[in-house]
């Protein structure tokens, strides 16, 4: 922000996800970062990855989940890496190569976001074949994929189906998106049962598949998504339930987590405590409706992720595919598109 | 009376006889009819037979459109999916057909200039091609009446076969089309980029041309790039589309007939000195395999018979090394055909029920199987699951041998549908009257094993992880072509 004072970066990506809540947050900080890039002057290479990388670090500092959104800025940054260095791969003409880069950047930064929203229609036309006849499918709230995904199914009226919806604590910052579906999909008169977190182990019996979304997924083929995840793949796997995850490879991310708690966030779930500690401010009655926006409202300084926002890592092992627009992949495919663009 | 020894029940053989003689549209409805009553079955003689039928459909096909080509193929390739759905072989033949096609167009738009190319227009063409050929096709469904009919073709289909072996063993210039996978050009539109692509996605602009086949490119002229060349330079529309295609088809069917041997090349690096293998079914690639493996190494083999649905072809793999249903005429010119025993092998044949049993001591366990499934299950003959399930609980790895072309880009969303039930009559004759009157039998012809439960499969590309099976169907088939 020191080369032009009066852009911000993290009003412009705010203000991205409020306009549009169809966005996904990887989704919302490519447009952050276009428009971060038509406000400058920039014009040579190395000035645009180093205004890159500040607003990069800004964004991520302001945020306290940035996984979701790192997998779009880094995503970014590596797209013009490798364009920047194989100029001719783009077809963009002959004349100045930077100057055509960017030009292509500004003029489609609509496209991007139109691609991202389509890839989640073809995601949902390619895991509808996944929901058959007489299912029941077990999925926990929230996703829009996932949320796309039924509604397309419920859309075709060939199938019939049911759905087991772990609605999240109405605390949670995402809980009108999946009171949208519900209402959605029984308005497309397909059944479904809203369930608590704690109902899932109970109902997993009547379940013949699970589908959840995911915020990020990383590089092992795991998941990060929301809390409960990791419990939801551990039960199904016991039972012998196909276990799919939903989400567009724009949430590819880089990162290897080992366990739970090496995830590169703070997290206040695990909150030890002993009866004559100082009431902790429970501050945040926060009821933003975006993910986006909610993470980064309110941000004092020693704060992670509320129990109600907070997500886990859902390990390769327990997932049975993974619906993305390019096809369905198995877990261990997720390295090999990361290394695709990082090497 | 001589004719009548010629008259064999309908099957592959006929088939592939008849299809020299007969034009096309008869046959599509000859190889739908003999499927649907499955006098052809299994994987190789489908494949074998879907491919021979391709060759003659892009053959006798007229036009240049490469579109009207791919919906020709396509059409086809419907109808015999739809006529034999358990057999997934014949979809993926026709998948990669179709791949082959567009590789072909694509390749030539690179080559040239994108204005002189016949670019894939994908406009389907629902015109003249679906005209309805059921009624008129009544007389030649017969197999029988075209096997008596010319008996001298006998010979016709052995020639072309080795004919077509010596085609394909051409310098691999300007495609690797069937077995090994095409180089990914233009890694920006697979990758996670796609994102960022290019607003108008012409293949000529973003698949980048590795530069040895441009035409200007003068370092890899062989006599076929002379040939091209001479070719594009006379009419810029004279892409022989039709014979490059069948050219790849040709190399398609060598792989079909090669892929058991590759398979079984690498046998003596699994199978080692003193191991107890099981195995079931009557299955040429592991039977291949094991051959292999004896002619250097001692072993023991146990022989699970599959009863009801395959102990009769065991049985007769066991005792002369060929599956006792199969023809004679089939495969006569190689005589390598001998039992296990023959080569000093130990083999016993236990009931399916002494697996668990016996696993114990089993050091390995090769598996046929009938697909494989793009998330790495596969659905084998009946009894695999139990089987690796047993290894599984003994910890004993699984071995899955399969050639490149079962290997299915289908996902198996429905495992029920999979799953073929077959004649009662084996289980339960029919003549016990009072059993079957009282008591329902069943008799599932195949199993869906579980990609979990597979340690490695062995392709004719070599061995891979179940995980990474994922890898070789993005390679061979185009996303485009998955859903016919």
């Amino acid at each position: 922000m020191t080369a032009n004072s009066d852009f911000d970066i993290v009003l412009t990506y705010r203000r991205i996800l409020n306009d549009d809540p169809e966005l996904t947050m990887p989704v919302a900080a490519i447009e952050a970062l276009v428009e971060a890039i038509a406000q400058s002057s920039v014009s040579t290479v190395a000035e645009t990855l180093d205004l890159l990388e500040r607003h990069t670090a800004a964004l991520k500092a302001s945020i306290a989940n940035p996984i979701s959104l790192s997998a779009g800025t880094d995503l970014f940054q590596r797209y013009l890496i490798t364009t920047l260095n194989r100029p001719a791969s783009l077809n963009l003409g002959p004349d100045d190569d930077f100057r055509a880069i960017r030009n292509h950047l500004l003029s489609n930064g609509k496209l991007f976001v139109e691609r991202a929203k389509q890839s989640r229609e073809k995601i949902a036309s390619f895991g509808k074949h996944f929901i058959r006849d007489g299912a029941t499918v077990l999925t926990n709230g929230g996703s829009r994929v996932v949320g796309a995904l039924l509604r397309r199914a419920a859309e075709s009226s060939t199938i019939r189906f049911r759905v087991v919806y772990v609605v999240p604590s109405s605390r949670s910052s995402d809980a009108n998106e999946g009171d949208q579906t519900v209402s959605d999909l029984r308005a497309h008169n397909v059944p479904v049962a809203t369930i608590s977190n704690s109902a899932v182990a109970y109902s997993l019996g009547k379940v013949d598949m699970v589908i959840v979304g995911a915020e990020g997924v990383v590089e092992n083929g795991g998941i990060i998504s929301r809390m409960g995840t990791y419990q939801m793949g551990l039960l199904a796997k016991s039972k012998g339930k196909p276990f799919y995850v939903v989400a567009e490879s724009h949430k590819f991310v880089r990162l290897y987590p080992l366990s739970q708690f090496d995830l590169p966030i703070e997290q206040k779930v695990l909150d030890f405590k002993v009866t004559d500690d100082p009431k902790t401010s429970k501050s945040d009655g926060k009821d933003a409706v975006d993910e986006g926006i909610a993470d980064m409202t309110l941000k004092h300084a020693s704060t992670g992720l509320n129990a109600q926002d907070a997500v886990d890592f859902t390990p390769p092992d327990l997932i049975s595919g993974i619906i993305t627009e390019s096809g369905v992949l198995t877990p261990s495919a997720v390295s090999e598109e990361l290394i695709k663009i990082w090497f | 009376m001589a004719q009548s020894t010629v008259i064999q029940a309908p099957g592959l053989s006929t088939f592939l006889k008849s299809l020299k003689t007969t034009p096309v549209d008869p046959s599509v409805e000859h190889l739908i009819s003999l499927l649907k009553r499955r006098q052809i079955r299994n994987s190789r003689p489908c494949a074998i037979a879907t491919t021979a039928l391709l060759l003659r459909v892009v053959g006798e096909f007229k036009g240049r459109d490469a579109a009207k080509l791919v919906e020709r193929i396509r059409q086809v390739g419907r109808r015999l999916t739809s006529a034999q759905p358990r057999e997934v072989v014949v979809g993926n033949i026709v998948r990669r057909v179709l791949g082959l096609v567009r590789e072909v167009v694509d390749e030539n738009a690179d080559g040239q200039t994108p204005t002189g190319s016949e670019a894939p227009t994908p406009v389907p063409q629902h015109d003249s091609l679906h005209r309805p050929t059921l009624a008129s096709s009544m007389s030649t469904f017969s197999p029988l009446k075209h096997a008596a009919a010319e008996p001298m073709h006998v010979g016709v289909y052995d020639g072309n076969m080795s004919d077509s072996g010596e085609l394909s063993r051409r310098p691999p210039l300007l495609t690797s089309h069937t077995s090994y996978a095409p180089p990914s050009a233009g890694p920006l539109v697979n990758s996670l980029f796609g994102l960022f692509s290019q607003p108008i996605d012409t293949p000529s602009a973003t698949s980048t041309p590795s530069g040895a086949q441009s035409p200007n490119g003068k370092t890899t002229f062989t006599q076929q790039n002379l040939e091209r060349l001479g070719e594009l330079s006379r009419g810029q529309t004279s892409l022989d589309l039709k014979g490059e295609v069948m050219e790849g088809i040709r190399e398609l069917q060598d792989e079909l007939e090669t892929s058991d041997k590759q398979i079984a090349e690498v046998a003596l690096e699994h199978i080692h000195a003193n191991e107890i293998i099981l195995t079931h079914t009557a299955s040429t690639t592991v039977q291949k395999f094991l051959m292999y493996a004896a002619r250097k190494r001692k072993f023991t083999v146990v022989h699970a018979e599959t009863y009801p649905h395959d102990h009769t072809a065991t049985h007769g793999v066991l005792l002369t090394g060929k599956k006792r249903e199969s023809h004679a005429d089939e495969d006569d010119e190689d005589d390598k055909w001998k039992p296990l025993t023959e080569a000093g092998i130990q083999v016993y044949v236990i009931p399916d029920s002494h697996v668990f049993a016996i696993m114990s001591r089993v050091n390995k366990v090769i598996l046929a199987t009938h697909t494989v499934l793009a998330n790495g299950s596969l659905v084998a003959a009946a009894g695999a699951h139990m089987i690796a399930k047993a290894a599984k609980e003994h910890q004993t790895p699984v071995v899955v041998l399969s050639g490149v072309y079962k290997l299915s880009p289908v996902y198996p969303f429905d495992i029920d549908e999979l799953i073929e039930h077959g004649d009662a009559g084996g289980v339960v004759p029919y003549e016990d009257g009072d059993f079957v009157d009282k008591v329902d039998v069943e008799n599932p012809l195949y199993d869906y094993v579980p990609a979990d439960l597979v340690d490695l499969y062995i392709t004719n590309l070599g061995g891979h992880a179940p995980s990474y099976l994922y890898r070789i169907v993005a390679d061979h088939y185009r996303s485009e072509d998955i859903t016919l």
